[in-house]
């Protein structure tokens, strides 16, 4: 029988430790630096960036590194990443998403073709169609560690 | 058989788009053996409820999932109604992605048309762009050169194997499998850079265009046979480890079972239809696939679709090999389809595109998803399972709510 954990210690697959930055992201808050706990809502994206975030959990990106975490409550985050244009429907959960979000947290709007015109608070950057990579050097930006 | 998947009005008479034996073909006549999904396909309501729905009886609620929660991922909602174990009967609400995208699209040129068509989903953008540009090409008459043909069969199975090893990898997620997953996500994201290194996008949009394939370098092509192999003899060696490991397949096996006749009923086509025992893909009889050996399972369980994914997965790899080999001879003559009808084999099961264009402006659209009739099938076959094998049920159909709600 083949054994799994075997396979999964004789080989690496983490890949480089710095990421390309985006000059236009501010670092958050300097309490960030070891750890951020983000969300993610999709609000009406193709699923392509949904993808994205899903590629960026990936073992090359290896988040956890950093003491990045993917959380799975709005409650438990420090940073909430906005997916896709908002359709009509979507506006209203997206608003009551970020009310539950506790002080202080940012937000990052990610979008793809479509450009996103609703006023939101703390808005620490944004990113248009990226990859995953870009993503991560703009997390480590908003935590401070570039 | 016969599935219908699709009816809309054309001059004040009504058309059927029915898919039989792998041939799409437009039918003026109903019969009664697709007569089941005959209103679904008329209202394409955006709140899928199930045949039978059971709401009401001694503690039963409804456990509303979504939309916004990191389970789906999604903006859509389920709405189970439970007593708490079992799930007695589910409904789901696409409308939260619902974009209005086929009302936006009437009125632009093709070219524009194309870009909208890879947006209505991203991880079926080029199936999408397939069966767009097939559909505009056939209405004006336009042959393609064999070139653009051959590299269309490639990237059309370089989608089928990214997104195979996506939900491969979601499945051993929700299972709880860290090696595989991890593994998995491995391969998942390899397959998305080859992507990358092969079309320049990731997700394989702007490569194709009206009438061809945009500029391609031949050298490319080196490339994509070493990696392709690398990926997937790599996928080959993990899949063979999964299929030791009992309490992975426990999970899978007999969970979320969609039968042959319902898969019918539903429209359900794709790897779905053909875990359930139908022989029934549109590669079949498309000349340019010679020898096509595309797995069947009888089961119908999310253990069965699993594995005619994995499946795929080598027989994908095989017909891109094969076509790097024959890439500068000539394709075979495909064949002629309905005028304005474009359509191809998703990751996920048929995309159809109905496409008028008058005065180089697209005047009707119409569009057939695989996600949309794959709910219909889902919310049937969640019926009575308990609610740990909901993420099964959930992922191992490959569906998304960008692709079913336009």
């Amino acid at each position: 029988m083949k054994w799994w954990p075997v396979r999964g210690i004789t080989r690496h697959l983490t890949e480089k430790s710095s990421y390309e930055l985006d000059s236009s992201v501010k670092p958050m808050n300097n309490i960030f630096k070891r750890s951020l706990h983000i969300y993610m809502i999709d609000v009406g994206n193709s699923n392509l960036l949904n993808f994205e975030l899903k590629a960026l959990q990936s073992t090359q990106y290896n988040t956890h590194r950093f003491g990045i975490y993917f959380s799975d409550s709005p409650r438990h985050s420090d940073l909430l990443i906005v997916l896709g244009k908002p359709t009509e429907k979507m506006i209203t959960p997206l608003m009551n998403t970020i009310k539950q979000m506790p002080e202080p947290f940012g937000i990052l709007i990610v979008e793809e073709d479509e450009v996103f015109d609703l006023k939101l608070p703390n808005v620490v950057g944004r990113l248009k169609n990226p990859e995953p990579s870009e993503i991560l050097g703009t997390l480590l930006k908003i935590m401070g560690r570039n | 058989m016969k599935i219908l998947l699709g009816t809309f009005r054309k001059d004040d008479e009504e058309y059927y788009i029915v898919q039989e034996d792998g041939v799409i073909s437009i039918e003026m006549d109903p019969q009664d053996m697709y007569i089941a999904n005959y209103s679904l396909a008329k209202s394409r309501d955006l709140i899928v409820v199930p045949e039978k729905s059971v709401k009401n009886g001694e503690g039963v609620f409804d456990f509303r999932y979504g939309p916004v929660t990191s389970g789906i991922g999604e903006a859509g909602v389920y709405h189970l109604y439970t007593y708490g174990e079992r799930i007695l009967s589910v409904e789901i609400d696409l409308s939260y992605k619902h974009r209005d995208i086929v009302k936006r699209m009437i009125g632009l040129d093709p070219e524009h048309g194309l870009k909208m068509a890879e947006n209505i989903c991203g991880n079926f953008a080029f199936s999408h762009s397939f069966a767009f540009s097939m559909a505009v090409e056939s209405g004006v008459g336009k042959i393609i050169d064999s070139k653009s043909q051959r590299l269309r069969i490639i990237a059309l199975e370089l989608e089928r194997i990214y997104n195979h090893l996506y939900v491969i990898s979601q499945l051993a997620q929700a299972a709880a499998q860290k090696v595989f997953a991890s593994h998995m996500s491995y391969l998942f994201e390899e397959s998305l850079r080859l992507n990358k290194a092969f079309s320049g996008s990731r997700y394989l949009k702007n490569f194709n265009k009206i009438g061809g394939i945009k500029d391609f370098d031949d050298g490319k092509i080196q490339n994509l046979k070493t990696n392709i192999q690398k990926i997937v003899n790599d996928f080959r060696d993990l899949y063979d480890r999964s299929l030791v490991s009992g309490n992975f397949l426990d999970r899978l096996y007999s969970t979320t079972v969609l039968k042959v006749q319902d898969a019918v009923n539903f429209g359900i086509t794709g790897p779905t239809l053909r875990a359930a025992g139908a022989k029934e893909d549109l590669r079949y009889e498309d000349k340019r696939y010679d020898d096509l050996k595309v797995p069947i399972r009888n089961d119908g369980d999310a253990l069965s679709r699993m594995e005619v994914r994995a499946e795929e997965i080598f027989e994908s790899e095989r017909i891109i090999l094969k076509e790097c080999e024959k890439f500068n001879l000539d394709v075979e003559k495909s064949n002629d389809s309905n005028k304005g009808i474009g359509y191809a084999e998703s990751p996920t099961g048929t995309i159809v595109y109905k496409v008028d264009v008058k005065n180089s402006i697209l005047s009707d659209l119409y569009i057939v998803t695989p996600s949309f009739w794959g709910f219909n099938g889902l919310v049937n076959s969640l019926t009575g399972n308990v609610f740990t094998d909901f993420q099964f049920g959930v992922e191992s159909f490959g569906i998304n709510f960008a692709d079913a709600a336009l």
